[in-house]
């Protein structure tokens, strides 16, 4: 996408440049048909056509699908602190740490106890919002064990910049361990 | 006053329409429904017609302002109300083209 | 007569009165468009200063310099500054002061309105600095999301100024959007018809458009919030049956056609100082004309790509992201249709131009990463990061703020007369440039590295301080260069070094009179042939200072203009102009009283302030009757016209079709959020439903019928020459029954502070009884008319306006009842 950015960017500014150059005048019928119908009509519709379609794929790539391995937690924001839950341990909840197996789609159902909040954590998928109200599921998947950094990304009022929390990964035996409440 | 008429035509109704399919689908995920029609869900089945008529509004609304009882007595006014009626029918089969194959209500 | 005597006699009817006392009294286009201008780029530099502080505290790691709770208001208060009295003022300041000019006439449709429109700006604008500089201004985000903005999480007054001073500037939008659609449509030279009008008309026409339909949601959604705050409606609150993503909708509903509305006149200034720059004509005129409709179009329905990470269906994002991406085409039309311009003439190097090569390369590059996040699943990550500030500061910087430097550097002359001495333009635009893009091509890197927009501080670890520091000195540099066309700019205006007239050797008609410009614009006004009238006449100007044109020969003491047919640019009617007064500014101080009693909750003014509105409001519209009838008036050229007050379709009957438009979007939206609340809302269905009553039902919808057909009727018997009296007070009379009607059903409504069920009743009745009550207001107006003698069978404009108003509150009063009433009767 970006080199495609820079590619577009890079024609206009040819063709800038170009005219600068001395010329004689053209009358207005050709340019138009050059300049309007071509360049300005015909060009971005064709290049257009093909993002939409790239990104209508990909997103239905990333939609929440139902599968059998799929792990349900929950996270509700609240002014300061996510308190995560886990539908495999029903009465397990953590603070501003949020544990999930590895290699495993995760469905996290986030939710706010107060203002608008969004769960973001990077390096595992895009950002969804906490709304009053309502429950959202995001689809998230860690390939690798390890410890991702997740932040709170809707503005919320001061603290807001110190507002994140933690997603730890587990292998598959660590998270057995978690489920059997060996890990706090 | 007709010839702003005739200019803004078909955008509005490309607003209408579009609104009104976004609102139908709404409507559809709020209420669980089942049943199929053609081979397609209730709700895909809904949603394609209410695309097609959509597009076919557009299309007679194009029509008739290419047709002589209809255009505007101005040749500029004409230009515009022609090109403004492509942009309507465009950007109906454009902005809802995802109703035929997008996931509904996920 | 000769020229200098014409002027003179023109001079003393049209001049403002003298010194800065003038300022207070003035209705003049010349003088409100450059109070308007030098207003808005005051706020401009405030905005700039702020972004300062912005750059400041996160040039560094662990910022100490501003806390949490000064930053929010200081990016906050930027945010909401550059967008609300910034770019939309400088639009319509530019649109005042050049229209009449550019279209061949003496002023703007309503003189009055305009003052009324600047007034109103500069109060709500003066409440947001107040706010400031005691520390209590807005902190949620220029976006306000409630909960965040609602009592509960906001308790303090900052919310609260947000709310009530940006809805008065709004005013002043809508005011100026009435003023110049109709302007634009009916105030133009004789022989300008729509295929001649220069193209910054268009682009204006097309933004006063989208002002009338874009604001009233923003407005809507602010009353809707303030009355929540205020007493407790729970429009937004999720858990008594609101939606906090209602406020969301209504507000990029307005926010997004926002950005188009900030960049169509810019588009407007490039294609009117592009072609002269190269010499030639604008290739595609009609195309630009279809693709800025276009543009205008599509924007409306875009909105929810800003909402792409609240978790709406899915299919509802394919849509949005399909919009968006093709809102990228009359875009690119224009571009390109710019650059083919260049092509075809022989582009110059000139001050203006380098500012709009700024601009193509800034905006190319805006629009490409608007494209970018237009794809959901890219705009998931990008969301709410510096990237997102990064686009939007290279479409709006890049977008307004470079084409509005170059028309500053191209108009300049034009205002003073004057001819630039000094050359600190060039090194000031490279400073600006370069400045610029550092600034913010670091943002979008950094944004990309994960930096979220609206933190006042992160920390070293993040690595983000080196682009960060990179990002602040950047925007040092663009700051001394925006100092530095300021220094340009006065220095422009202090030396005294005279112009030639059209310097640029433009075709438009703003260069067809002496500059500075007279109060009068033209001693005459031209026949228009073409798009370019100076290149065709080139001595147009002394034709029409020596009075060769129409209206040359000055009558008693009116200030005269004509208007003309929408289409075809024949001249229509003969209309005379109010002349200095400080009802306006009287008038918007009253309404500023009525704001800030809102503001401080002092309710007891509140009544004070309507009844004080109302009060000049009917002064207003009563001095503009005549006491006898007037005979069609020679204009020259052999052509007489009626006067504008003898016809059925006045200038006032445009405006009031113009004002409902704004009016029918606010109801529209009202109703839109009703039945969203209705079917998406979590906390449906209401605990209670509203108890239909037979009886109120039946008198509302009465008196919705006997309104219009009494109306009508007066207006028939009228034209015959009779006493139209009967028919006028039947018209009270329904609109009585409607005002009953609502009050009743507000009165009944179920507790508007249980659910958001009650609350938005009430709110619906609030309108119809508002709305009955100004159709009570107006029809009495009418039969004091009538008593009075300022009607007749030729003195017939006030009917058809009044008709107007009578007809819509008899739609929206129906619409209301049913609303209330329907569902219990079908149950
Ligand atoms: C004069 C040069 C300018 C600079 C250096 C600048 C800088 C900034 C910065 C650094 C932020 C981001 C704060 C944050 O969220 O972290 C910001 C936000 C913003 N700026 Fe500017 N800006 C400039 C001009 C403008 C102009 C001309 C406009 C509009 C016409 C504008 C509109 C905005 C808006 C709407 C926001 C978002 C505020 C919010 O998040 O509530 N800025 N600006
Ligand atoms: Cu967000
Ligand atoms: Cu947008």
């Amino acid at each position: 996408m970006l080199a495609g950015a820079g590619l577009i960017f890079g024609l206009v500014m040819v063709l800038l440049l170009l005219a600068f150059r001395p010329r004689a005048d053209t009358g207005d019928a050709g340019n138009v048909r050059v300049w309007v119908i071509g360049l300005g009509l015909a060009f971005p519709m064709v290049v257009l056509a093909a993002l939409l379609a790239y990104g209508l794929v990909i997103g239905e790539r990333l939609l929440p699908l139902a599968s059998d391995d799929v792990v349900r937690v929950g996270a509700q924001g609240q002014l300061s602190t996510w308190s995560f839950t886990y539908a495999d341990v029903p009465n397990r909840r953590t603070q501003d740490v949020l544990h999930i197996p590895a290699a495993r789609p995760v469905d996290v159902s986030i939710t706010t106890a107060d203002v608008i909040h969004s769960f973001w954590v990077p390096r595992l998928a895009g950002k969804l919002d906490a709304i009053p109200g309502r429950t959202n599921i995001l689809r998230i998947e860690a390939d690798f064990p390890g410890t991702y950094h997740g932040v709170s990304a809707e503005f919320s009022g001061t603290g807001y910049d110190h507002f994140s929390f933690t997603v730890i990964a587990h292998d598959a035996e660590d998270w057995d361990a978690f489920l059997d409440e060996d890990i706090e | 006053m007709k010839d702003v008429f005739r200019i803004l035509i078909a955008p509005l109704v490309w607003f209408a329409s579009f609104s009104a399919v976004y609102g139908l689908h709404g409507l559809m995920c709020g209420h669980e429904m089942s049943g199929v029609v053609f081979g397609l869900p209730l709700e895909r089945a809904y949603l394609v017609a209410a695309y097609v008529c959509a597009i076919a509004v557009q299309m007679v609304l194009l029509v008739a302002l290419y047709s002589s009882r209809i255009a505007s007595p101005s040749p500029f006014v004409r230009f515009v109300s022609h090109a403004t009626g492509w942009v309507g029918l465009i950007a109906t089969i454009w902005s809802l083209v995802p109703v035929v194959f997008t996931t509904y209500c996920g | 007569m000769n020229a200098l005597e014409r002027h003179r006699k023109l001079t003393t009817i049209w001049a403002s009165e003298k010194g800065f006392k003038g300022w207070f009294s003035t209705v003049n286009h010349t003088d409100l468009g450059r109070m308007f201008l030098v207003t808005a780029f005051f706020f401009f530099i405030i905005g700039g200063l702020l972004a300062m502080l912005i750059r400041v505290q996160l040039a560094t790691p662990h910022s100490a310099f501003a806390g949490p709770e000064i930053y929010n208001q200081i990016f906050t208060m930027h945010g909401t500054i550059m967008m609300f009295l910034f770019a939309i003022p400088t639009f319509e300041g530019l649109a005042i002061y050049l229209l009449p000019k550019i279209l061949g006439t003496r002023d703007l449709a309503f003189p009055r309105l305009t003052a009324y429109g600047y007034w109103c700006y500069a109060f709500g604008g003066s409440m947001m600095l107040i706010a400031m500089v005691f520390g209590i201004a807005p902190n949620g985000g220029w976006f306000m999301y409630p909960p965040l903005s609602s009592a509960i999480y906001s308790p303090g007054i900052n919310t609260d100024f947000w709310l009530i001073g940006i809805t008065f500037v709004e005013i002043s939008a809508v005011a100026a959007a009435v003023e110049i659609t109709v302007s634009i449509l009916k105030y133009r030279a004789p022989g300008m018809s729509l295929d001649k009008m220069p193209i910054f008309a268009w682009y204006a026409l097309i933004t006063a458009l989208m002002i009338l339909t874009g604001f009233p949601p923003l407005i809507l959604g602010s009353v809707l919030l303030e009355v929540e705050r205020a007493f407790g409606f729970p429009f937004f609150q999720a858990d008594l049956g609101g939606d906090s993503l209602l406020w969301q909708h209504l507000f990029w509903l307005f926010g997004h056609p926002e950005v188009y509305i900030i960049f169509l006149p810019a588009a407007g200034v490039i294609s009117t100082i592009l072609p002269v720059m190269c010499r030639t004509t604008l290739l595609g005129y009609g195309w630009i004309v279809a693709a800025a409709l276009a543009l205008a179009f599509l924007s409306f329905g875009l909105w929810v790509h800003h909402m792409f990470t609240t978790g709406i269906p899915h299919m509802g994002l394919a849509f949005f992201s399909a919009a968006s991406t093709l809102v990228a085409v009359p875009t690119g039309v224009q571009i390109f249709a710019w650059i083919g311009t260049m092509w075809k003439g022989r582009p110059e190097l000139r001050l203006p131009m380098l500012h709009l090569l700024g601009f193509f390369f800034t905006f190319v590059i805006g629009g490409l990463t608007g494209v970018m996040v237009a794809v959901v699943p890219f705009d998931w990550q990008a969301h709410d990061t510096a990237f997102i500030t990064a686009h939007l500061h290279y479409v709006l910087f890049g977008g307004f703020v470079f084409p509005i430097f170059a028309g500053i550097y191209y108009w300049l002359p034009h205002v003073t007369g004057r001819r630039r001495f000094f050359r600190l333009g060039e090194l000031a635009f490279a400073l600006v440039f370069i400045g610029f893009h550092v600034t913010f091509l670091a943002m979008h890197w950094v944004g990309l590295l994960g930096q979220r927009r609206r933190i006042p501080t992160y920390a070293p670890e993040d690595g983000w301080t080196a682009i960060n520091l990179i990002s602040s000195v950047g925007s040092f540099v663009l700051a001394i260069g925006i100092g530095m066309i300021l220094i340009d700019v006065i220095l422009h205006v202090l030396t005294a070094s005279r112009g030639r007239r059209n310097p640029w050797g433009a075709g438009t008609l703003e260069w067809a009179m002496p500059t500075p410009p007279l109060a009068y614009n033209f001693a005459s006004l031209p026949h228009i042939t073409s798009r370019d009238p100076l290149v065709d006449q080139p001595d147009l100007a002394v034709q029409l200072a020596r009075g060769e044109g129409y209206l040359g020969t000055p009558r008693n003491t009116w200030r005269e203009t004509l208007t003309v047919d929408i289409a075809s640019g024949k001249p229509d009617m003969h209309v005379i102009y109010p002349s200095n007064t400080r009802l306006p500014i009287l008038m918007s101080a009253v309404t500023g009283v009525f704001f800030v009693s809102l503001l401080l909750k002092f309710y007891w003014t509140v009544p004070v302030a309507v009844i004080g509105v109302t009060i000049l409001v009917w002064r207003w519209v009563w001095g503009l009757g005549r006491g006898a009838d007037l005979a069609p008036l020679p204009i020259g050229h052999g052509i007489t016209l009626p006067n504008a007050g003898m016809t059925a379709r006045s200038p006032g009957w445009w405006g009031s079709i113009f004002l409902l438009t704004a009016n029918a979007t606010f109801f529209g939206s009202l109703l839109f959020g009703f039945a969203f609340l209705w079917t998406v809302a979590p906390g449906w269905p209401p605990p209670v439903w509203f108890d239909p009553s037979m009886t109120e039902l039946g008198a509302g919808l009465s008196g919705a019928i006997i309104g219009p057909i009494a109306m009508r009727l007066a207006k028939s018997v009228n034209s015959k020459g009779r006493s139209s009296i009967t028919g006028a007070t039947m018209s009270l009379f329904g609109a009585i029954l409607v005002a009953v009607a609502s009050a009743a059903m507000m009165w009944r409504t179920p507790s508007p502070v249980d659910h958001a069920y009650g609350a938005t009743l009430f709110v619906l009745g609030g309108y119809g009884l508002f709305h009955a009550v100004l159709a009570m207001l107006m029809t009495s107006f009418l039969i004091a008319r009538i008593v009075r003698g300022f009607t007749s069978a030729v003195r017939r404009a006030e009917f058809s306006i009044i008709g107007l108003w009578v007809d819509y509150t008899s739609v929206i009063g129906v619409l209301i009842l049913l609303a209330a009433h329907l569902p219990g009767v079908l149950q």
